[in-house]
């Protein structure tokens, strides 16, 4: 039951695939074609809705899903290092992996996919995703690497818009960004108005920048995956050679499509904890004798 | 505010608290009403009672599938409610997946006044389908003491998060002084969703990892600052995992001769009750709020392990009066 309706979102994937090379094969051969002055055929209708957005949203969607993008991912392992500790010698990452995919796609995916629907409502996804994190080590990790993808879109991205970035949204961010300074000169407060939570801010930047709303869930979730597996090659758990294998497997492509199935419609106000004991890993990596991550 | 006389309603499982201070210094109950599956009592008040007890129970000793009881209470200025249960609440069976028992709790807590709800655990039996939602909305200078906790089902009879489905949301807000929105400050939901009819391996039981209860502890406002400080201080303290003990054997010695506090003793039978009933637990600050998490192996090591350090600490006895801290004793 459940593989055939992944295999179906699979196959949907390609042909979405299929249909969208097919369109940049008709628009480079209509350029040919201009180029050559042969200006008495038509241009062949491209849809607008993705014409223009498609190939720069294509571009941005592999500058968010790289690993060189510096988010400092590798100082965290979400809980990883915690789990070793805690559960060694009966330790497994197939289901710490799965724990983890199932954890973090309930508690921070429904923000992110809530963000790209509405980036207008940043400052108060963040503030209530401030509110649910339960603890200081996983929000420590969230904001860590929010602001270092704020500083990414500062610093980098913003001056290389696309040209159909919604101007409300990017007014948006630019909101947030002044609201996060005005928290950070005012630290006596006990709750701040901005944190910079990763989630949120991930999904308003994809958004900004084109990705499909399937797309930002998978590019957030892969690497999320990609981030454990880095961790656990580097608390040697394994090789790089079988974190690619896990990367490519199946289960790891499954795994992500089904969360990102379960937390489609998810509202944020239902996001929440589906592995209580996470919550007891991540707090409890302080009391590590001695750590390598950041959580 | 909410009118101090309830409204007549007759809607299955709705209840009605609200709570003052009367001029002599003593809390008393103002309005309490209840209609079927809901049932509350409070024994009659005593001359120096601290706080106002009441119990929450349901007919019948719990909640029959699609069940739905819906709590709200009004603690008024300088006034203070304990709320305790007296055993489990039980969910029961349902017979679907969406036949749903809900219980949600909507609690206003004013300016210095005080609420401490330390329940016994929710017990889902297998096949049930809960959600309860609890909102408590605090004034600046309000405190509260929150336990929410769930089991693993009847372990006697093999159960072991057999359920199908649980889900428990606390809410904090905080509200404003004078008009305005009022602030989440912390939303704690726990989501528990069984397998699906036909699949192969456990999950959720895989998820629990062995736990028998699991359990969340909120703590907000200046008269459990006390009892949040100490969770956090006994929290910092604890051993690292994975320490060596680097001493030489003469080092040992002279440490063991050493006469240790009486609070060092009390902290050192606790960290041997800990590694006996496998009791895994954080706290932290979240928000001006105090979460502590838990797990334990059984109920009865959780119950001992919470009720240990609220004895030890003392100030929830000391400000809501022994009866508050009936379920964990």
């Amino acid at each position: 039951m459940s593989s055939d309706t992944v295999d179906s979102s699979q196959s949907q994937a390609i042909q979405d695939e299929i249909i969208e090379l097919e369109q940049r094969l008709e628009k480079a051969k209509a350029k040919l074609k201009g180029a050559q002055g042969n200006l008495s055929t038509p241009p062949i209708e491209v849809p607008s809705s993705n014409g223009p957005l498609t190939s720069s949203a294509h571009h941005f969607l592999l500058l968010l899903a790289d690993s060189a993008l510096p988010l400092g991912s590798f100082a965290f392992s979400s809980g990883l290092e915690s789990y070793l500790a805690h559960t060694r010698p009966k330790s497994s990452f197939p289901a710490f992996l799965n724990f983890s995919l199932s954890s973090y796609a309930s508690s921070t995916l429904p923000f992110v996919l809530a963000a790209h629907r509405n980036p207008i409502d940043l400052i108060e996804l963040d503030d209530t995703l401030d509110a649910a994190i339960m603890c200081t080590v996983g929000r420590r990790a969230s904001v860590a690497q929010g602001r270092a993808l704020l500083s990414i879109w500062d610093r980098s991205f913003s001056s290389a818009l696309p040209a159909g970035a919604s101007p409300a949204a990017v007014a948006a961010l630019k909101e947030f960004t002044v609201q996060l300074r005005a928290t950070s000169s005012n630290v006596t407060t006990d709750l701040p108005t901005a944190s910079a939570h990763l989630g949120p801010l991930f999904g308003a930047i994809a958004g900004i920048l084109g990705m499909s709303l399937r797309q930002t869930a998978y590019v957030f979730m892969l690497s999320h995956v990609k981030a454990l597996l880095s961790a656990a090659v580097r608390a040697s758990m394994f090789g790089p050679y079988h974190a690619q294998k896990m990367l490519a497997s199946v289960e790891v492509q499954e795994g992500i499509l089904k969360v990102i199935d379960q937390e489609w419609e998810t509202r944020i106000e239902d996001a929440g904890q589906s592995v209580p004991v996470m919550d007891l890993w991540i707090g409890r990596h302080e009391m590590l004798y001695s750590r390598i991550f950041n959580s | 505010m909410t009118s101090p006389f309830p409204a007549s309603s007759s809607t299955p499982g709705e209840g009605q608290i609200v709570v003052e201070l009367l001029p002599h210094g003593i809390s008393a109950l103002s309005t309490i009403t209840f209609q079927y599956p809901l049932k509350l009592i409070s024994p009659s008040p005593a001359a120096g009672q601290k706080s106002v007890l009441v119990f929450l129970l349901t007919y019948g000793g719990g909640l029959v599938g699609g069940d739905r009881v819906h709590l709200t209470i009004n603690v008024k200025p300088n006034a203070k409610l304990s709320i305790v249960t007296q055993g489990h609440t039980k969910v029961f069976k349902s017979p679907s997946r969406d036949v749903i028992t809900r219980q949600r709790l909507h609690v206003t807590v004013q300016a210095n006044a005080a609420l401490c709800l330390l329940p016994d655990p929710v017990q889902p039996f297998g096949e049930s389908v809960y959600q309860q939602s609890q909102s408590f909305f605090l004034a600046d200078t309000a405190s509260l003491c929150l336990l929410d906790w769930v089991s693993a089902g009847r372990t006697a009879r093999g159960e072991d998060w057999d359920l199908h489905a649980w889900s428990g949301r606390n809410e904090v807000w905080a509200i404003p002084e004078v008009g305005g929105k009022a602030r989440l400050l912390l939303r704690d939901n726990v989501i528990l969703e069984g397998d699906v009819p036909g699949s192969k391996g456990k999950e959720l039981r895989d998820k629990m990892q062995q736990m028998g209860i699991f359990g969340t502890l909120v703590l907000r406002g200046p008269l459990v600052q006390d009892l949040a400080e100490f969770f956090l201080s006994e929290f910092a303290t604890l051993p690292r995992i994975g320490a060596r003990d680097f001493r030489s054997q003469d080092n040992v010695d002279k440490d063991n001769g050493i006469t240790l506090s009486p609070q060092e003793i009390w902290r050192q039978a606790r960290l041997k009750q800990e590694k006996a009933d496998s009791i895994l637990w954080s706290a932290a600050r979240v928000r001006g709020c105090t979460v502590v998490k838990f797990g334990a192996r059984t109920v009865e090591g959780g119950r001992h392990w919470i009720g240990n350090i609220l004895k030890q600490e003392r100030s929830i006895a000391r400000v809501f009066g022994d009866d508050s801290i009936m379920c964990v004793r």
